[in-house]
């Protein structure tokens, strides 16, 4: 009995040193537990050069019913299907708020893709600040560093060209906010700046671009080079119409010997011409983790479309056709007319269309609509790709080529930017296209170059905007409802003024 | 290891056999309804020696010579002592204490007197769970408890959705917190219902603030079954039976689809020899079992209990299919008088084969879910001949649904262990310590087969279309997370002359660690046994992984006091620390008060002869949400942001991107709640019932703050604690129960529950839109100032245009048409603001799934041999989103025989239905029905065999039953079932619902 009680004292002790055990282990740092997985800005000593590779991925953004379209099915809606050069297509129902109210000049400030476009561009605009906030403390040598910011402020002023060009004065972010606070007060993030202080911010981040970045030679497939900084700092130049500069640019990228046309200018928009020589600024696709790494929708959305009485497994939605104005604005024996629309068969003989790889779309009984793009198309058969059964395939968006640095500085000789042979620039691009050289071009005769050669490429609408006569070319064209000083941009989401509190201005007459 | 752990207990289990003098055996039963008593105590008279009752309240016991008088107790029955004289065999009948006061409830971290209790609790007994066929004790719990919804939806191995008192979170997580023997958990599907043997349910803030941070769900805490001293007994129970869809929808025929079609498009299909029955194909009656047998026994110094069960569930569905085996051991032993331990462990394994929410594969994203294609294949289509399937796709881009239930293999294999072990040593009288330790592994593998298929004539009837896959694929999922749990308490129980005190001090910790691994490959053979990662093509591997982890620590007490056992006060406070908050969050107490007035002791009332029990009761409390995003607090970087410098032939080469804002404050919801109630026992107890009142506010609701898009952040919006959300509500309980006659007795009783939820203030947060479910229809709810937590909000349809002059005529105020491109038969929609456009800003409010009621009714009768009960569950003034009828996209999707026949037609101008149409209509409130129903519940009818006849088949108690669950449902909703579970701004829409099963079973209790 004795025993026994030594015994529980002993175990009373016992459990009251398991208490005082419990209450100290159970202090602050057995709280502490990090977040399991989660990447800090403090955990990843090579952070900055993946946030570099962040920005670039930024490009990639098409949800355009969601959070962010930056080359998505919003980007085709607002430069493509919003010019004389496509229509809306699908069934005549489809999508008819977002993208038929885009084609048809009934945008109203609620618009959807308006919204998601806005978004995905400041999301880009936020990756790049926040890779440069990385990249200005990173442990990296200078040059490195120099380079891997040269890239970012490169995508930081492409992606604020696309902007103004969209939504005229926008709010011009070039820091990361500390926090929500910062982000609600600091105006900022909330009100406009003008035109010419966005394109000042724009042209100082390319010119550091073109100071600090390698010639392509010298650069990885991909990674925007000097060429790619000066080219596009020429085009913003001629929106600006600054010819001086755009012919000096232009002439400087001309004399780089890095640049040439291609022959077949069919082959540009396929796989095997993947950054060609002639690629200046390519948004790149590819496979990751053993899937296709694509821009949503930008396939699909603009695949051929069963219809009619069906019977076959289709490429995609059938949107972004070629108008008839476009069918109407090539000269005969263009070979670009082939290259870039597909003409679905219309006879009755029940032929069908033959694609360049061998894939036969039915006639169109069995098609929804007539046309479709054919920059847009893939081959499943003929390209590789990480996940071929898939409708939307990696294809990669040419946004920059060397077509168009001769026509801009073609043009910017007949503007009186710089003495040179504007015609023999013009004729360079015709040869290719198996057309007859003009003699002693005209202004009007580069700006149906570019409508032609660039078609369907997501160039025209600005072009036209850009050279004052948008409001002509789409009457022209039959969209009569658009209005002049108004549809030349896109309305400012209503939900970001409301956000505001006001402080945000809507555009002109929306 | 489980077999290593059940074999060492059973070794150490002490299995006594007493020298046999003679047997008596005997039933113990209920005076006021008959019905037998599981788990009373027998005791011999002047002795030690003693069994419990069996699940049927049948007993045996062996008496030495000169052992005469039995000592028959139950918690909550008048004692009796029995002279068994020459007998052999006995029945007793034990008479409910009028006090049923005394009853214990189990409260967090111990136990009290129902008589001092100051919060809202309420328990049922296992035996009441058991009664059911179903698969968690959760769905059981159906209609039994006031101011507790359950939601449970007909899919076998699914948790049902518990609400109690309403809806309190918009944003957070709503799973209610279940502790099992002391070990806390989300999830019981792993727990035998038959191995329960009270399920208890803290209700409001002041009982379940012993929970702190984790009491804002409802808090369940479940007890399971122990031995109890005396010889080896043994029970087998078991109930088989089938299940089949409780309510179809009738959908068109051949001929009448074809009508209808033509009457939509302005083309007839062309004319089949078919006509399928789309439902009837995929669904079934299908088999559902279960089994149980139990060892159990003890002696005074240690009790042991074994139970293993076996539970087979199909599903009503094709190929779907699930099975659970669990095994349970617990054992308490007495090492002295002051020191005792004990230990309850449980292993479960399932096997959840095509769970329907799984199989909703297809190649393209454009094929729904097999109950949703079910609903749209047309008619006229084959669904397969001779091995061949017909071709849905090409005639209408829906995918056959036989054949995605053929050809997708989907197998989630889960095993768990939990399980915990106590040390009690009570140094003194007064004074109890206890440390009690705890553990729950959960290992899940999760493996889904692709079959790979074309679509040729060697598929399918006629070739083409895109329901196909090129290739096969192989996906698993393998998830292992382990908790434990460490609680060490101090009970101090003092008595001063009138003054009774209890204090509960304790602390606990409590840490959790979760890890996954995924991977998947294409073009795996068919063979199930190359079902393996390594067998598919490398080159198309994809793997993942990741993980969480969380700690947290608390400190609680809780003093009950009373004075003359008349007055009550309870207090109690939990300080819980969590991992999950940032450091200047991280530490909060959650206090509560409660008092009671048991005036039936008063003096003044001992004159009276109504008035049994009465009691009033009020308190106060907080508990919390925990349920956030654990990294919700901390700035991490979006990784996986890769871009393809290499050109498309070569891998991308990997990014990242810092893309969100964050708010480094968030904390948890915070409910305060106030409780105020009445508990009476009328006319010797016949009448017992209870009145509640409650009102409790979250005032920190989790709520996204919308921030400009200018600053990049990747969702436009910041998750923080701003939104205020109320739920008040009346709880009332009424039971009666009379014994007529010593061979009849009847009892009948309800439970109703008024319940008003309101969004209170958003406080800059976006008012919430849910129930998003595609097509023209885009969200169906919102979460607004005002309205109860995902209210519809829809179009207001004004009836159907019946010709071109009414749609011209349809203007607002500045002569704007409004629905210029209307034909007739289209709806006529409510411009809300008269601007002459039909857009969101025309929606409106149209109810809330939520109910104004919701009640349980049930009622019980046993006469000789025989028991019948009955209950009722049901709901009032709900409104549900009929969303399957609702997103139709196709002018050739199938439709309802209804809605061909009740069609707006020139001739029959219905003001209420559309015409033919092809779809794509905007979400309104024609879509909106009424989602009040009463159905029945449970229906069982049992006999149990007199003692006397068992004795030459050596059983001790036998009764036989026969069940159904859901037999029948009165409603007025026109789909398969109002009862829809969702997460808070997402309920109530039936969009691919799971029907309702109706079960039919029978089944034998045999004692040993």
């Amino acid at each position: 009995m004795k025993k026994t009680r030594l015994q529980i004292s002993w175990l009373s002790f016992l459990l009251l040193v398991l208490f005082s055990l419990v209450t100290i282990s159970c202090s602050d740092s057995f709280l502490d537990i990090k977040v399991q997985g989660g990447v800090t800005t403090q955990t990843d000593p090579n952070l900055a050069s993946k946030l570099v590779t962040g920005v670039y991925n930024s490009l990639l953004q098409g949800d355009a019913f969601g959070n962010g379209d930056v080359h998505g099915w919003g980007f085709i809606s607002v430069t493509s299907i919003i010019s004389d050069d496509a229509d809306k297509g699908s069934t005549a129902g489809d999508q008819l708020v977002p993208i038929g109210d885009i084609d048809n000049f009934t945008t109203t400030p609620t618009n959807r893709f308006c919204e998601t476009l806005w978004s995905g561009h400041y999301n880009s605009i936020g990756a790049a600040n926040q890779a440069l906030k990385s990249l200005s403390n990173a442990s990296i040598d200078d040059a490195q560093r120099k380079k891997l910011i040269g890239e970012v402020r490169f995508i930081r002023g492409y992606i604020y060209f696309n902007l103004v060009r969209m939504f005229g004065d926008v709010p011009l972010v070039l820091r990361v906010p500390d926090d929500a606070a910062d982000a609600n007060t600091d105006e900022s993030f909330q009100t406009r700046a003008s035109r010419s202080l966005v394109y000042d911010s724009i042209k100082s981040d390319l010119q550091f671009a073109a100071a600090n970045l390698p010639l392509k030679s010298a650069s990885v497939t991909g990674h925007v080079s000097k060429g790619t900084a000066q080219a596009m700092l020429a085009k913003v130049h001629m929106y600006l119409g600054e010819w001086n500069k755009v012919y000096e640019l232009t002439n400087e990228v001309i004399q780089s010997n890095e640049f040439a046309l291609v022959d077949d200018y069919a082959t540009i928009w396929r796989q095997v011409g993947d950054n060609n020589v002639e690629s200046i600024f390519e948004i790149q696709t590819g496979e990751f983790n053993n899937e296709n790494l694509d821009i949503d929708n930008y396939i699909v959305s603009q695949g051929p479309r069963v219809g009619g009485s069906g019977g076959w497994d289709d490429l995609g939605y059938g949107f972004n056709n070629p108008s008839a104005s476009l069918l109407s604005a090539y000269e005969p024996g263009d070979l670009r007319k082939g290259a870039t629309i597909i003409v679905i068969d219309n006879s009755g003989n029940h032929l069908g269309t033959t694609l360049w790889d061998g894939f036969r779309i039915p006639s169109s009984d069995s098609v929804q609509n007539l046309f479709y793009n054919y920059k847009a198309y893939t081959s499943r058969e003929k390209e590789k790709f990480a996940r071929p059964q898939s409708k939307n395939r990696p294809k990669n968006i040419r946004i920059l080529r060397y077509a168009d640095v001769l026509l801009m500085n073609a043009e910017a000789i007949l503007n009186g930017g710089g003495a040179g042979d504007a015609t023999a620039r013009v004729n360079q691009i015709r040869t290719r296209a198996g057309l007859t050289p003009k003699a002693g071009v005209t202004i009007n005769d580069v700006w149906q170059e570019r409508h032609i050669e660039f078609a369907m490429e997501h160039d025209r609408f600005w072009d036209i905007v850009r050279q004052g006569r948008a409001a002509q070319v789409m009457v022209a064209a039959g969209k009569t409802n658009f209005v002049a000083g108004k549809h030349e941009l896109l309305p400012i989401p209503a939900s970001q003024i409301l956000l505001s509190g006001g402080k945000l201005k809507q555009n002109p007459n929306y | 290891m489980i077999i290593r752990l059940l074999f060492l207990g059973l070794l150490t289990a002490p299995v006594l056999l007493f020298g046999q003098v003679r047997t008596i055996s005997g039933v113990v039963k209920d005076t006021a309804d008959g019905s037998g008593i599981p788990g009373a105590n027998i005791l011999i008279d002047g002795t030690t020696k003693g069994v419990a009752t069996d699940l049927n309240g049948a007993f045996q016991i062996e008496l030495s010579a000169g052992e005469q008088v039995l000592i028959v107790s139950f918690i909550g029955y008048k004692s009796q002592s029995i002279n068994v004289g020459q007998r052999s065999s006995i029945e007793v009948t034990l008479e409910s204490d009028a006090t049923q006061l005394d009853e214990i409830v189990v409260m967090g971290y111990g136990e009290q007197k129902k008589s001092d209790v100051t919060g809202a609790t309420a328990s049922v007994k296992g035996s009441e769970l058991m009664k059911q066929p179903v698969l968690t004790a959760t769905q059981a719990l159906q209609g039994k408890i006031a101011g507790v919804q359950i939601i449970s939806s007909g899919q076998p191995g699914s948790s049902p959705q518990i609400r109690v008192r309403g809806v309190g979170t918009a944003l957070g997580g709503t799973t209610s917190l279940y502790v099992v023997d002391g070990v806390l958990t989300d999830d019981i599907s792993n727990v035998n219902t038959a191995d329960i043997v009270d399920m208890s349910i803290l209700k409001d803030a002041s009982s379940a603030a012993i929970y702190g941070s984790r009491g804002a769900n409802g808090v369940i805490i479940i007890t399971t079954k122990k031995g109890s001293s005396g010889k080896l007994k043994i029970t087998y129970n078991n109930n088989i039976g089938f299940r089949q869809a409780a309510n179809l929808v009738e959908m068109a025929n051949s001929a009448e689809y074809s009508n209808y079609v033509q009457a939509a498009t302005g083309k007839a299909p062309a004319a089949t020899a078919y006509d399928t029955d789309w439902y009837g194909t995929i669904l079934r009656n299908a088999l559902q079992q279960s089994h149980n047998v139990s060892l159990s026994g003890g002696t005074d110094k240690s009790t042991y209990l074994f139970n293993a069960g076996y539970l087979s569930d199909q599903g009503i569905v094709l190929n779907n299919d699930f099975k659970r085996l669990t095994l349970r051991f617990n054992s308490d032993y007495q090492l002295n008088e002051k020191l005792k331990f004990g230990y309850q462990t449980s292993f479960g394994n399932s096997i959840n084969q095509n769970a329907f929410s799984n199989i909703n594969i297809d190649p393209f994203g454009n094929i729904g879910s097999v109950y949703n294609n079910a609903y749209r294949a047309a008619p006229i289509i084959a669904s397969s001949v001779d091995g061949r399937y017909g071709n849905t796709s090409t005639f209408q881009n829906v995918g056959n649904p036989l054949l995605d239930i053929n050809n997708n293999s989907i197998k989630v294999n889960e095993n768990r262990l939990q399980g915990s072990t106590f040390l009690s040593y009570k140094p003194v009288e007064w004074l109890t310590l206890r440390s009690s330790l705890g553990g729950d592994w959960r290992n899940s593998l999760n493996r889904g087969y692709y079959y790979q298929f074309n679509a040729d004539d060697k598929t399918f009837l006629v070739a083409g279309g895109n329901q196909l896959r090129t290739q096969s694929s192989l996906a698993v999922q393998n998830t292992q997370a382990f908790r434990w749990v460490w609680d060490n308490t101090a009970t101090f129980t003092k008595q001063i002359e009138e003054h009774s005190f209890t204090l509960l001090t304790g602390i606990t910790a409590e840490k959790f660690k979760v890890t996954s691994l995924s991977a998947n490959r294409n073009d795996v053979p068919a063979d199930p046994d190359l079902w393996y990662i390594g067998v598919g093509d490398a080159n198309t591997s994809q793997n993942g992984g990741g993980g969480d982890a969380w700690a947290r620590n608390s400190y609680l007490a809780r003093l009950n006091y009373s004075f003359r056992e008349k007055y009550l006060l309870t207090a109690t406070a939990r300080v819980d620390g969590s991992s999950r908050l940032p450091s200047q969050n991280r530490w909060q107490t959650f206090p509560s008060f409660g008092v009671g007035w048991l005036l039936s002791r008063e003096g003044f009332m001992q004159n009276q002869t109504v008035f049994d029990i009465l009691k009033l009761r009020g308190s106060y409390g907080k508990v919390g949400n925990d349920q956030i995003p654990t990294n919700a607090f901390t700035q991490t970087v979006s990784l996986n942001r890769p871009y393809p410098f290499n050109g498309s032939a070569e891998p991308a080469t990997n990014g990242a991107q810092i893309n969100q804002i964050i708010d480094p404050n968030i904390n948890w919801e915070i409910t305060k709640e106030y409780d105020l109630a009445v508990e009476f026992g009328l006319f010797e107890s016949k009448l017992t019932g209870e009145v509640n009142f409650y009102d409790k506010k979250v005032a920190n609701a989790l709520i996204n703050v919308p921030v400009p898009r200018t600053v990049g952040d990747a969702d436009g919006v910041i998750l923080t604690n701003a939104a205020t959300i109320q739920n008040r509500g009346v709880e009332v309980l009424l039971n009666w129960k009379k014994r007529v006659s010593e061979t009849f007795a009847y009892s009948i009783g309800g439970n109703v529950t008024l319940n008003d939820n309101k969004v209170v203030a958003l406080n800059g947060g976006r008012a919430i839109r849910g129930g998003s479910i595609g097509a023209a229809q885009g969200f169906t709810t919102l979460t607004q100032n005002g309205y109860p937590v995902g209210s519809f909000f829809v179009l207001k349809t004004n009836g159907v245009f019946n010709n071109g002059a009414e749609v011209s005529s349809y203007t607002n105020s500045e002569g704007k048409i409004i629905q210029p491109n209307a034909k007739p038969g289209d709806f006529i929609y409510d411009d809300v603001n008269g601007d002459g456009i039909i857009d969101d800003e025309d929606r409106v409010f149209a109810g809330s799934y939520q109910p104004v009621a919701y009640f349980g009714l049930n009622g019980s009768v046993n006469y000789k041999n025989w028991d019948f009960s009955i209950d009722f569950y049901g709901n009032l003034g709900n409104e549900v989103y009929n969303g399957k009828k609702a997103v139709k996209v196709d002018g050739r999707d199938n439709v309802e025989k209804k809605v061909v026949y009740d069609r707006w037609t020139a001739a029959n101008q219905s003001q209420t239905e559309p015409g033919a149409n092809t779809g794509n209509q905007y979400a309104s409130s024609y879509y909106v029905e009424s989602g009040t129903f009463i159905r029945i519940n449970n229906l069982t009818v049992g006999y149990t065999f007199p003692v006397s006849t068992l004795g030459k088949f050596k059983l001790s108690s036998f009764r036989a039953f026969a069940t159904s669950q859901n037999l029948f449902t009165l409603k007025k909703y026109s789909g398969f079932t109002p009862e829809l579970p969702g997460d808070p701004i997402s309920s109530g829409i039936e969009l691919s619902a799971y029907p309702t099963t109706r079960t039919v079973a029978v089944g034998i209790s045999v004692g040993f």
